[in-house]
């Protein structure tokens, strides 16, 4: 809490209670969006044109429909959709996402498998999309109309426009084929093999095993597809930080603050992020939940064996479980990033905290 | 606050750096196993490691690895088997009983000696799991009948056997291993998810980590009683086409399967460049069932459409490399047409073929899937291309993709008005080609029903029975002559297989059924 910088009035013990209050709030409301997230990827992956029996099974299977009969069975395929979905809950209640028709392995551990990956690379993505953004926008709000300002625009404009999968293209002819800066596909080079998985994120569990070779493999790896992804969320970031910073440097207050001859850090960290941030939350928040989009193109390109890679197989193999286990995924990350923006908000804005 | 988080972050900080510093003393151990390492992009077709259930390329590369058949295929020659497993076969003149003997002192990763009762075991389960690949021993009842003799017997001549054996999805499983991790030999059969971790077989590799959508890693078996593979390690990679040329091309990997003719011209010298015509055979098909149309049913639209197609246009487009298919039966294969037989095109003939059936501008629905492609060529442009020679004869063509999962069903329930679709040998022998037949696989794809064409259905028998390479030759030739002729199929081209090495890989052979079998692959 920053307790430090609000009005001096001494706040009670009790402040903590306001948020905790609304962190259960929010809990709550998320477990029932959390549900929502589950009818809605039920739904819709059985909306799907094509039966997965024939996708999954071989023809000669298919032909005998004792075969066919048990198939179904096996996978509760032959019951009644509503209660497919109730066994469906039920399971996932008890952190049973299923099993993958493909696989033959739990869909969670399919998961632990493929999230991590993707993780690596959407916060290695976030990182850098926040520390640049940011700085960017603050770097153009600063030289507002100058050179910095109009190189900056053109940046950000090319980071919203562009589409991912084009970039990413083009990214690893540049830096990997022509400059031959940058490491080839996946996360690590092939010959290295990977280090024991602990956590799962590539960087991490080199650095725990104490192998600097793959860890330095791992980081290199990420760099040009961490940068595709956060191209966008930087050209977001960066415009809506530069008018948020614009719109604060023009309040009275901040006039007061150079009047009285604070120090230009002092005004910039003290007085006008701090107010700028709350716009650039928001935006920051959506953002983030896009990415997880992009990794799906991204990941194609760079051979990423993470959970876009594991979706689209699922969804072209018709792998029901598995692409309800993806679905729910995402609307959980979602649902978490919601959570946190709303949060700050909190601990950034006072005003917001009791409501 | 600040200070509080500060303090935070630099504790962490300084906890990582012991942590790392701490392990970094063990770190001096090599990477494992320190020998040589291949790298192999392909776009994954992969379903499963359990060779009962393989039948997929890229799980037929890992099958060919991992286990080890009966009879197999001297490098790219599939014109005759060769012994592994077994050191001689005989097939009975009839062509209803095939012996073979096993080779003595081959045994599995484990240590344990490949068995008759192995051979049995993992060939039934094969038939009676019905996985994908069953239909590879229809009838087949395989006993053993000595201590290292087995018997496969046929209810009918089944001359192709021993062209059917190589098949890596027919791999010799340790019956012992499987059985303790739930395989039967029947549809209740558990042992999948076993199989697609660890390896219970003979074959040169083991699986070192198998993942369906992003890689397979392949070591060495260190009790392997054959020559030692030249690599320790292969890895398997899903890779984007466009991502596997500048891969191979920067050193960042040693092998591109699945490059277009387009990606591979202009490759610098440095890489080794294969382009042989595939054994996958693309074709169009008409459906025969007047409820599906009334169109495509007229014997003089299928013969439009024959004359209409620009078979060198399509060439041009699936790259050098590639043929015109004469026949179903591609031209690796015993019984393939000569080149010169192909159909040839003729606009006016196709025109007045049309006019002689009674059809003035007829519109035709022609599916197809839109994200599969055959040796780096994709459906779509081949069907513009169609589209465009079909215009130009009178025929309306209306083009229908659709996700490979969603025109499958339409394709295999035989509701496609016209398909391009097309089909690879499941094993390299001639009678695989009947499924083209009235009433087969393929033919009822076409709804084409048994009896719908006596004439083709008797050379077909005919073909089926025939005994001796000669004879069989001749009969496949004129099963196809007479499909060619009056079938519901209209044979395009065998597209190139484009496979681009690093100067260093030596030994590579595009191989029609498992595409490349790492264990030959040499270093220079």
């Amino acid at each position: 809490m920053p307790d430090k910088e609000d009005p001096p009035a001494p706040r009670p013990r009790r402040v903590a209670h306001p948020l905790a209050r609304f962190l259960i709030r929010r809990l709550l409301l998320a477990v029932l969006m959390a549900w929502g997230i589950t009818l809605v990827t039920f739904v819709l992956t059985n909306l799907v044109p094509g039966d997965p029996v024939a996708a999954n099974l071989g023809q000669r299977a298919l032909g005998d429909p004792a075969i066919v009969a048990q198939w179904r069975a096996e996978h509760g395929l032959d019951k009644p959709l509503w209660q497919q979905y109730l066994i469906h809950l039920q399971g996932l209640v008890q952190g049973d996402l299923g099993t993958s028709q493909q696989s033959h392995r739990p869909v969670a551990q399919d998961l632990a498998e493929y999230v991590p990956a993707t993780l690596e690379l959407a916060g290695a993505a976030i990182l850098v999309s926040l520390v640049l953004g940011v700085a960017f926008g603050v770097v153009a709000a600063l030289r507002r109309d100058r050179l910095p300002d109009h190189a900056l625009r053109v940046l950000s404009l090319v980071g919203i426009s562009v589409p991912t999968f084009w970039l990413a293209l083009v990214a690893f002819y540049v830096f990997f084929y022509r400059l031959q800066l940058t490491p080839g596909s996946g996360r690590v080079d092939a010959a290295l093999g990977s280090a024991p998985p602990v956590t799962g994120l590539q960087t991490v569990d080199a650095l725990l095993a104490g192998r600097w070779d793959i860890f330095s493999s791992a980081a290199g790896h990420l760099v040009t597809p961490a940068l595709v992804l956060a191209l966008y969320t930087i050209g977001l970031l960066t415009r809506f930080t530069r008018s948020a910073v614009l719109e604060v440097l023009g309040q009275d207050y901040v006039r007061a603050a150079r009047a009285k001859g604070l120090p230009g850090r002092t005004i910039l960290f003290r007085y006008v992020l701090r107010s700028a941030l709350v716009p650039i939350i928001t935006v920051a928040g959506l953002a983030f939940g896009s990415l997880l989009s992009g990794t799906v193109l991204v990941e194609a390109i760079f051979a990423w064996p993470g959970i876009g890679q594991y979706a689209y197989k699922s969804a072209t193999t018709l792998d029901l479980p598995a692409v309800m286990g993806v679905g729910l995924v995402v609307g959980v990350v979602y649902l978490v990033i919601n959570l946190i923006v709303d949060v700050l908000y909190g601990v950034i804005d006072p005003r917001v905290r009791l409501q | 606050m600040a200070t509080r988080s500060q303090t935070a972050a630099v504790l962490l900080a300084g906890a990582l750096t012991l942590a790392a510093c701490g392990s970094g003393g063990t770190s001096r151990t090599p990477a494992s196993g320190g020998g040589k390492t291949l790298v192999i992009d392909t776009s994954f077709d992969l379903k499963t490691a359990d060779p009962g259930r393989t039948y997929e390329p890229t799980g037929l590369i890992v099958g060919k690895a991992v286990y080890e058949t009966l009879l197999t295929f001297d490098g790219a020659d599939v014109t005759e088997p060769v012994p592994a497993l077994a050191e001689s076969y005989e097939l009975a003149e009839d062509g209803k009983t095939l012996t073979l003997q096993l080779k003595q002192g081959a045994t599995f990763a484990d240590g344990s000696p490949v068995t008759a009762d192995d051979v049995v075991f993992s060939l039934t389960r094969v038939r009676d799991m019905k996985g994908t690949p069953s239909f590879l021993l229809d009838g087949v009842e395989v006993a053993k009948t000595g201590d290292s003799t087995i018997t496969l017997t046929s209810e009918a001549p089944n001359p192709a056997l021993p062209y059917i054996l190589p098949n890596p999805a027919l791999g010799i499983i340790n019956s012992k291993v499987a059985k303790q991790h739930g395989a039967t030999a029947d549809a209740q059969d558990k042992a999948e998810q076993y199989l697609n971790a660890n390896s219970a077989g003979s074959g040169p590799y083991q699986i070192e980590s198998f993942n369906l959508s992003s890689q397979v890693v392949l070591k060495s078996n260190p009790k392997y009683y054959g020559a030692k593979p030249a690599y320790d390690k292969v890895v398997i990679r899903n890779v984007e086409a466009a991502t596997q040329k500048l891969n191979v091309q920067r050193g960042d990997s040693q092998v591109a399967l699945n490059l277009s003719g387009d990606q591979v011209t202009g490759m610098p010298p440095t890489l080794q460049v294969k382009k042989t015509a595939s054994a996958n055979v693309i074709f169009l098909l008409a459906n025969q069932d007047s409820a599906i149309s009334r169109t495509t049913t007229n014997p003089k639209f299928v013969e439009a459409v024959r004359k209409g197609v620009d078979y060198a246009g399509l060439l041009e487009l699936a790259g050098e490399g590639s043929t015109q298919a004469p026949g179903v039966i591609p031209s690796q294969l015993l019984g393939a047409l000569p080149a010169d037989q192909g159909a040839k095109r003729d606009v006016a003939g196709a025109k007045a073929a049309l006019a002689a059936g009674g059809l003035s501008n007829p519109t035709v629905k022609l599916e197809y899937p839109t994200e599969l492609t055959v040796n780096g060529l994709s459906f779509q442009p081949l069907a513009e291309r169609i589209q465009a020679n079909l215009k130009e004869v009178g025929i309306t063509v209306d083009l229908q993709p659709a996700p490979v999962s969603t025109a499958l069903d339409n394709y295999r329930n035989g509701k496609e008005e016209m398909g391009l679709w097309y089909w690879g040998p499941d094993y390299p022998d001639p009678s695989d080609y009947l499924a083209f037949l009235p009433g087969k696989t393929v033919g009822l794809r076409a709804g084409w029903k048994p009896g719908a064409a006596k004439e083709i259905e008797e050379a077909g028998e005919k073909a089926a029975a025939a005994i001796g390479d000669d004879a069989r030759k001749e009969a496949f030739a004129d099963v196809q002559t007479k499909l060619n002729a009056s079938g519901p199929f209209i044979p395009l081209i065998q597209p190139s297989q484009n496979i681009v090495t690093a100067g260093s890989v030596t030994g590579l052979d595009y191989h029609p059924v498992w595409t490349v079998d790492v264990a030959d692959l040499g270093v220079k």
